[in-house]
């Protein structure tokens, strides 16, 4: 079945496309009144409220998971690491630590057997027999206090029998490499990963379409090169902590800064089952993050937390990560070399994409192997091409994990792709603009997996986007020495999760009539609990101020796979919708019962429900949600009126035939736009000044329009520090050189665009929360490609490595004369 | 190591700790103090969270030892906050300046600096007031805006 | 990330006071003046006194005055002191500018110009300046006094002339005789806080007279001689320039590290000497650009 039918049903099956105030007539499920009049436009849908979070967190009001008060009981762990990139380890010896007075225990390897990872079970809690990356944990010290948890650490002895490192992912596949995890072929992962046992890949996603070598001859030009890219960081401002807590009756509580309770949940559950704790004994609290972008999915550090609390029964320990731990020991996005070979006829149709990408994935690939898959299955671009070959291959090396990062692996493929279509445009004299518009994908074009796309408006945003920057106009430098270029490229992506990653939601009235909403999706900034807010308001017409959503508790929420590509707008919008229309539901079910008013005649306004056929009539929610509404006889009837919202895709697939990957229908929907920019270069210093950037995104419905402005300007900024600035730096031994904010710098305030133009396209998702789809990660990933394109368009020199610093670009045009 | 007894007045209220000489003042104020809004982000001064008033100018509380700041008047955005809250913290809320809201305290302790010395700034005397506050979501322009809008009298 | 280590902190009110605790710790103690760098190193287990020996409860060392044609800066006093001293950016405006460039406004206001060159890394943004100024350090030891010209002060990265027992309580500099004007390049990787990939300071006056040093490009900051040679008594034309240019290979020993590689530490400090030389002779000739300006 085609996506959009499935959308469709869906949406009528659970009553998810009406909006507030509109009579149920014509979903099939009542009959007899004619059809209403089109629905009234949004109240609080479209509008810019203010976050709900915004006060608490310009008071300091906001708590993050270092600022909970755990009393004197709290204890203190600091992690032994491993300075080697890859050992054997020979002897772990404590003796010394234990003795330091304040020490209250010390863990090693040797206490946690079982193996943990999100797609791919493929790491220990603690090093065991071998560490893989410099900084992997191999002991923790558990102290009183953080300084004595310090100094006994630099006691615990670790002897270790280095081996050769693999540092490099191309060198890794070859036959004689030495091999990271000799046992993978034993290791547990989804049924969509290929790992090849006896080598050092861990997954290889290949996909097929049409016939490529067609393709090639087809083409009247072909074009091949390598373009890579290296590894970096996300630096939420906010560190990866966590503090565990064992009590005494065995139920285990872990707070985490996270973007992922339920999957933590699962995770901590699964990893420490030998100690007999079930799922409904732990419970994970995530109050609000200081960021994630990716780097606070899945577990990483935080299952050190939890497994250390369960040996000091009844005392919470706290693990806090310093900002260089933050650096080489939580997930970093992933280096890629790419090969790409492209077959272009000459107006400029693309018939033949040959895409081999080799990924740095690092010491342990348990969620970074799914960025790899993703890319497998998405790095034709936002183009319809008949004819596609793409592998996309995770390859071990003796780095840190590698994971996800915001764009998924998007903007790594992008820059190689978006690179070389302006290259192959130019050869052919073709408008780099007019080229993506040939070639542009449209909804309902056959994937290179064989689904079809969703409605999308690319078109309108490489329109919008090339007008706003002013494709095709030259502007001058005033200063000689400098030159100016623009470029101009088109993005997607789609969110990666299981076929069965599900969203829901719990809606409760108060006394008041006001709402606490109860999600486990996960606000790290980005607006989602504003959003939520804002949809629940819609639909019970009750104004977002009046609306408490809070972040997760997994005792407390109902469940939520992971607040991670860009889909919980989409996913956790559409539970908090259902749930609002089920209390909704409730409502005109306890009024059509106690006060015999025809229930298609009701609807709500003013956080009142009021009835078409009786204008006088209003019942004001606080007078009846929570003590029900009182009969002649002056009984009661209803109670306290809750909601209820799930949200499963239940149209995708991830299993498809392991050689094409035809068969499936692992993407939900893709998010499509384009972006441009001009630029001025110093051709002396090579600094790059970014005179004006513009992204033009089809995010469906902008819920709320400022947030997603936000999302623009932001991720943004974070895809231009990517291309300008950051990278990664490892020494011949595989240790990071740069993990602080002195080396690995980010943006400062004096570093940004002089202008930044959002531009919000509304081509409505069929089965999104009023026709939305996310936006979150998108933002970033035209920046690297389009900076590349500008750079060449100002100054005649391509740059196929990332990062184009103004050292790059210096040394080039001195090279070059 | 000896301890020493240090007086501190923190956001107006006046108090005495006693402190091991490596203690910092961002852990004191911490907690020892509570004042929570002190964050910390990168443990060597370089990304701005920790920041606080010390005797009314911007410090690193991560670069400080609490025992060096004794008789010293420390004011955090719990101080700020205090009085039903600032015309700062009104303009940037009205902006929706924040996402994740982690940067926020240092950077409003670096705009009420700011704009306690120069109530006109330019947009480059406050993107130079906070460049040594680091922000990963926003891309600094919606909090450049809501420090203007403060410096306007929230207009 | 908490200090991890223990050490005994002193806080002495008089000079004497101080000087007598350094003494009797010797090698063991350190200064503690703005605390941005030692900290740091603190944390990281770089250092590892038993004392520290924090200065800043001492008046004279607080004290930024001119005396006579003496400019004196304690070594407590901080580059936001410096940068709000109408004294410095008037006679001093070289000075200014560099301190400008220093870390950002937070850190401005603990870290000291005398901890500044005590820390000596190859970067640091105030040693341009204060080489072409000629300025000389005020070392105490016990409580015995001795001043030593910056120009002999940096031995190697973090390594000065200072000796066991003796700190630092001040810097002087000397108004320069002439009508004079300055520039200070510093090349960062951001426009925002950054350490220098490569830092210049030039110095020139009415007699034509040139000074210039740098900063990044060499284990420590260091004036260039035959580039202040070539220009002596010269104005500026573009061939003299390129002749200036020409010897900066010979005058820098540039090293490839996380901030910069070699062959661009050498190619921007020729741009920046262009760029330096002229902004320098534009302000002495009155037309700017202003202090403050960065012209990279």
């Amino acid at each position: 079945m085609s996506h959009r039918t499935l959308g469709k049903e869906e949406t009528r099956g659970n009553g998810a496309g009406k909006d507030a105030g509109t009579p149920r007539s014509g979903d099939g499920l009542s009959g007899g009144h004619p059809l209403p009049p089109p629905p009234p436009a949004h109240r609080y849908i479209g509008k810019s409220v203010l976050r709900t979070d915004g006060w608490e967190k310009v008071t300091g009001a906001a708590k993050f998971v270092d600022d909970i008060e755990f009393g004197p009981s709290l204890l203190h762990a600091y992690v032994v690491e491993s300075p080697y990139a890859h050992a054997e380890i020979v002897r772990v010896d404590t003796a010394e630590a234990e003795k330091v007075p304040g020490v209250v225990k010390v863990v090693t390897g040797r206490d946690f057997t079982q193996k943990f990872g999100l797609y791919m079970k493929d790491r220990y809690i603690f090093a065991r027999d071998r560490v893989r990356f410099v900084g992997e944990q191999v002991a923790a010290v558990i102290a009183c206090d953080p300084k004595t948890a310090m100094r006994a650490a630099k006691l615990v002895k670790v002897e270790y029998k280095e081996l050769p490192p693999v540092l490099d992912p191309v060198k890794a596949l070859d036959k004689k490499s030495v091999l990271l995890h000799p046992e993978l072929g034993e290791y547990p992962h989804v049924p969509w990963f290929f790992p090849k046992a006896g080598t050092n890949v861990a997954h290889w996603r290949k996909t097929r379409k049409g016939d490529v070598e067609k393709g090639f001859k087809e083409a009247d030009l072909i074009l091949e090169d390598t373009y890579t890219v290296p590894r970096y960081a996300h630096c939420a401002i906010e560190v990866h902590g966590a503090v565990g807590l064992y009590d005494a009756a065995g139920r285990l509580t872990v707070w985490t800064a996270s973007q992922s309770p339920f999957t933590q949940r699962h995770g901590f559950a699964q990893a420490l089952a030998p100690l007999g704790i079930s799922h409904k004994d732990v419970r994970v609290v995530t109050p609000y993050i200081g960021g994630g972008f990716g780097g606070k999915a899945g577990v990483s550090m935080e299952i050190i937390g939890a497994a250390l609390a369960t040996t000091v029964q009844g005392h919470p320990v706290k693990v806090m990560w310093s900002r260089a731990q933050e650096f080489y020991n939580t997930y970093q996005r992933q280096g890629v070399v790419a090969k790409l070979k492209l077959g272009v006829r000459k107006d400029g149709t693309i018939t033949a994409l040959e895409h081999t990408l080799y990924w740095d994935a690092g010491a342990y690939v348990e969620y970074g192997a799914n960025v790899v898959n993703a890319v497998g299955l998405s790095a034709t671009g936002p183009y319809r091409v008949d004819n596609v070959k793409i592998d996309s291959v995770c390859v071990y090396t003796n780095l840190p994990p590698g994971g996800p990062y915001r764009g998924f692996g998007y903007s790594e493929f992008g820059f190689g792709l978006e690179s070389h279509i302006n290259r192959m445009a130019a050869e052919l004299k073709i408008d780099p603009v007019d080229f993506r518009r040939r070639n542009a994908i449209k909804g309902g074009d056959t994937l290179c997996y064989g689904a079809h796309m969703n409605p999308c408006g690319l078109d309108e945003a490489i329109e919008k986007a090339a007008k706003e920057i002013g494709w095709g106009k030259k502007t001058k430098p005033k200063d000689p020495r400098k030159a100016r270029g623009k470029g101009v490229v088109c993005f997607w992506k789609a969110p990666a999760m299981p076929p069965n990653a599900s969203s829901s939601a719990f809606l409760k009235f108060n006394e008041d009539g006001s709402l606490n909403v109860l999600i486990s999706g996960m606000d790290m900034g980005q607006g989602l609990l504003t959003i939520c807010a804002q949809i629940a308001a819609e639909i019970l017409s009750v104004p977002p101020a009046k609306i408490r959503v809070e972040t997760p508790d997994t005792d407390r929420n109902p469940y939520e796979w992971q607040t991670v590509g860009s889909h919980v707008t989409w996913g956790c919008g559409n539970a908090v919708k259902k749930a609002a229309i089920d209390a909704r539901e409730q409502i005109f079910d306890l009024v059509q019962r106690t006060l015999n008013l025809e229930r298609d005649t009701l609807y709500l306004e003013d956080e009142k429900v009021k009835c078409r056929t009786q204008p006088d009539f209003g019942l004001a929610f606080k007078d009846f949600v929570i003590a029900g509404i009182e009969a002649e006889d002056h009984t009661f009837k209803g109670g306290p009126v809750m909601g209820r919202g799930m949200f499963m895709p239940e149209f995708t697939s991830a299993i498809s035939d392991p050689e094409t990957s035809q068969g499936g229908h692992p993407n939900v929907h893709y998010t499509t736009g384009a972006a441009g920019v001009e630029i001025e270069i110093d051709r002396e210093t090579g600094k790059v000044k970014v005179l004006k950037a513009v992204l033009a995104v089809d995010l469906g419905k902008a819920i709320n329009p400022d947030l997603c402005r936000s999302q623009v300007t932001g991720g943004l900024l974070q895809g231009l520090a990517t291309v300008l600035y950051e990278d990664m730096r490892f020494s011949e031994k595989g240790k990071l050189l740069n993990a602080n904010f002195s080396d690995y710098k980010i943006p400062t305030a004096l570093d940004v665009p002089d202008e930044i133009v959002p531009i919000l396209i509304e081509v409505a998702q069929p089965d999104g929360p009023f026709g939305a789809r996310g936006v979150g990660e998108h933002t970033m990933i035209p920046a690297a490609s389009m900076i590349a394109n500008a750079v060449e368009d100002a100054l005649g020199i391509r740059i196929k490595s990332m990062p184009i610093t103004a050292e790059k670009i210096a040394l080039a045009l001195k090279k070059a004369g | 190591m000896k301890k020493h007894t240090i007086s501190l007045k923190v956001n107006g209220v006046a108090r005495t700790l006693e402190v091991e000489p490596s203690d910092l003042l961002n852990e004191v104020l911490r907690d020892k103090v509570g004042t929570k809004s002190v964050k910390v982000g990168c443990d060597r001064g370089d990304c701005g969270t920790c920041t606080v008033l010390l005797n009314g100018r911007a410090v690193r509380s991560c670069l400080v030892l609490a025992a060096e700041a004794d008789g010293s008047d420390i004011l955090t955005l719990e101080g700020i906050s205090k009085e039903g809250g600032a015309a700062l913290q009104k303009a940037l809320h009205k902006r929706n300046s924040f996402q994740c809201g982690f940067c926020a305290p240092g950077m409003i302790l670096s705009a009420h600096e700011l704009l306690r010395k120069n109530p006109h700034p330019t947009d480059a005397d406050i993107r130079e007031a906070i460049a040594g506050n680091l922000c990963r979501c926003t891309g600094y322009t919606p909090i450049v805006e809501g420090i203007a809008d403060a410096a306007k009298g929230g207009k | 990330m908490p200090i991890a280590q223990e050490f005994e902190l002193y806080r002495p009110k008089t000079l004497d006071e101080a000087g007598e605790v350094l003494k009797a710790h010797k090698s063991k103690a350190r200064v503690l003046a703005g605390g941005t760098d030692l900290l740091n190193w603190l944390k990281e287990g770089l250092v590892a006194p038993e004392a520290l020996v924090d200065i800043k409860g001492i008046p004279e060392l607080r004290e930024l005055r001119l005396e006579g044609k003496t400019l004196s800066i304690g070594a407590a006093v901080t580059f936001a002191e410096i940068l709000e001293s109408e004294l410095v950016r008037r006679k001093f405006p070289l000075l200014w500018e560099a301190s400008r460039t220093v870390a950002s406004g937070g850190v401005r206001s603990r870290a000291t110009l005398v901890g500044n060159i005590c820390s000596a890394i190859p970067s640091l943004d105030s040693g341009p300046a204060l080489l072409v100024h000629e300025a000389r350090a005020r070392v105490q030891s016990g409580r015995e006094r001795r001043m030593v010209p910056l120009a002999s002060w940096f031995l190697g990265p973090r390594q000065t002339a200072l000796a066991e027992g003796e700190f630092v309580t001040g810097i002087e500099l000397d108004v320069p005789d002439h009508k004079n004007a300055g520039a200070y390049l510093k090349l960062g990787r951001y426009a925002g806080e950054d350490l220098a990939q490569v830092g210049l300071g030039v110095l020139t006056d009415a007699a034509k007279a040139w000074r210039v040093a740098f900063c990044a490009v060499g284990p420590v900051p260091a004036r260039a001689p035959k580039i202040e040679a070539l220009l002596a008594g010269k104005a500026l034309t573009d061939a003299l320039l390129r002749k200036a240019q020409s010897l900066v290979a010979e005058e820098i020993r540039p090293i490839t590290d996380i901030r910069s590689s070699k062959e661009y530490r050498l190619h921007m400090a020729e741009v920046m000497l262009e760029r330096g030389l002229r902004t320098a002779a534009s302000r002495l000739a009155g037309r700017g650009p202003e202090y403050g300006v960065s012209v990279l």
